[in-house]
């Protein structure tokens, strides 16, 4: 119990940090998500092609070589390195994961898109709607509700994979437990530090389940 | 009595397949025209291409004298919309926006277009809700509804933009009977009320009881055309006679 006390404020410290993150990249990776999918469903061949060759690689590699890549790697590209250099590890952190995630976002809100019934478009041409009316008035409203179940999914993996940022030497909740861990050697550190992310998802999971509720139709 | 549509030699294919093979039929203004015939025979592919959901290959499309596809070649941008901005549509499966009200439904199209204040185009969709007998379900969403009163949501939405000519695509297929009993009385009613309207239907009683013409469409051609006693009581056509002893 007094070890719990000692470590709870250095704890919830780190999860500042996690939860900081955490609201960044949703914040950031949802729109840009969205934008990706928009062009890569559009009429554009070759953004179609840039865009799946970038989501490719964002799903295909690591989550973290692509943190170790930006934060370490970016510096050493020939020529423009100088330009690309992130000196704050936090920004650097920031951008890998927005990257990352808004790659996984603009699939899961593609899938989205398919879902939505064509007879929707159909509706809306016949009525009279421009294609951006019906874009933005038909299409997406529907599209957002269809992908919640799969974004809510994301954004709890999104949760536990703020850890990674640890591997940069950012004093996140798992950097601020392993560093308790070390000096204590009481491993009972790893299973409070295991409740804080499952209290984070769980509230997140509740928010979801509203979001799902309140947009049915 | 003024032609509401021409349509000459109208050719349409599908991966090769072709659907339309040559259609030409005219329809007057307060014309019910139901199009029968039997699956695969182009019915609806037909009824789509005049409102543009699909693109004919060749042939003439003029509504109340304008052309929205001379030769295959379509009106400019702003001429089309025009041109299909006085017709509505009644789809099949209903097609409502699932998202929104009913209320919403019938005024979002028109909010979109600026067609009248929020005031009024909320009173409009109120008296066309009334007309079809669902003024308590304005704040309902299309999940809350029956088959047949999402249909006459669907044909409330369509009167919102006041189209000259009315076209539904199998309306009453995807209902019960009794269901379809309700929709069929508001089709009824916009017969009564003089409005032009294409109707493919397999519903022959419907067709005979409401309709002043019928036309039969059969492997992308017009098997026969005429008045609904010309056409199912004496067409002498054996293929007419074949669909009509499967469906009646």
């Amino acid at each position: 119990m007094a070890n719990l006390k000692e470590w709870i404020p250095l704890m919830l410290q780190g999860c500042g940090l996690t939860v900081k993150l955490f609201f960044i990249v949703i914040l950031l990776s949802l729109p840009l998500g969205l934008i990706m999918t928009f062009l890569y469903t559009g009429k554009n061949a070759l953004i179609r092609k840039i865009l799946g060759f970038y989501i490719l690689i964002m799903r295909g590699t690591p989550l973290l070589l692509q943190i170790f890549f930006i934060y370490f790697g970016l510096p050493f590209v020939p020529k423009i390195g100088a330009y690309l250099t992130i000196n704050d590890r936090f920004t650097a952190g920031c951008v890998a994961y927005v990257l990352n995630y808004a790659a996984y976002f603009a699939e899961i809100f593609r899938g989205g898109l398919l879902s939505v019934d064509k007879g929707q478009y159909e509706a809306a041409k016949v009525l009279g709607m421009s294609e951006v009316q019906t874009t933005f008035k038909i299409i997406l409203p529907q599209m957002i509700r269809i992908s919640l179940p799969a974004v809510s999914n994301e954004a709890i993996i999104l949760v536990k994979d703020t850890a990674l940022i640890t591997t940069i030497g950012l004093a996140d909740l798992l950097k601020v437990t392993n560093n308790i861990v070390n000096r204590t050697t009481n491993i009972a550190a790893f299973i409070v530090a295991g409740c804080f992310y499952l209290v984070m998802s769980y509230f997140l999971t509740l928010a979801f389940k509203y979001l799902e509720k309140r947009y049915a139709f | 009595m003024k032609k509401m549509i021409e349509v000459r030699h109208i050719r349409k294919s599908f991966d090769g397949l072709e659907v339309l093979k040559d259609v030409s039929f005219e329809v007057e203004q307060g014309d019910v025209v139901a199009i029968l015939g039997p699956s695969g025979s182009g019915k609806s592919t037909m009824l789509r291409s005049l409102i543009e959901l699909e693109h004919i290959e060749d042939g003439d499309i003029i509504i109340e004298g304008e052309a929205l596809c001379s030769g295959g070649v379509y009106a400019p941008k702003k001429k089309k919309k025009a041109i299909l901005g006085k017709m509505g549509m009644v789809f099949q499966l209903f097609n409502l926006f699932p998202h929104m009200s009913i209320k919403d439904n019938l005024m979002c199209a028109c909010l979109c277009a600026n067609q009248g204040t929020k005031q009024e185009l909320s009173q409009l969709a109120e008296e066309l809700l009334a007309k079809v007998d669902l003024s308590d379900k304005a704040d309902a969403m299309p999940s809350q509804l029956s088959g047949g009163q999402k249909q006459r949501v669907a044909i409330a939405r369509a009167l919102m933009r006041k189209p000259d000519i009315m076209l539904f695509d199998e309306p009453t297929s995807a209902l019960d009977p009794e269901l379809t009993k309700e929709v069929l009385n508001v089709i009824k009613q916009l017969s009564e009320e003089k409005m032009t309207m294409l109707i493919v239907t397999h519903e022959i009683g419907f067709a005979v009881e409401a309709a002043n013409k019928i036309i039969f469409l059969d492997k992308g051609y017009v098997a026969a055309s005429g008045t609904p006693d010309e056409v199912v009581n004496n067409s002498g056509n054996d293929r007419i006679n074949s669909f009509l002893d499967k469906v009646m």
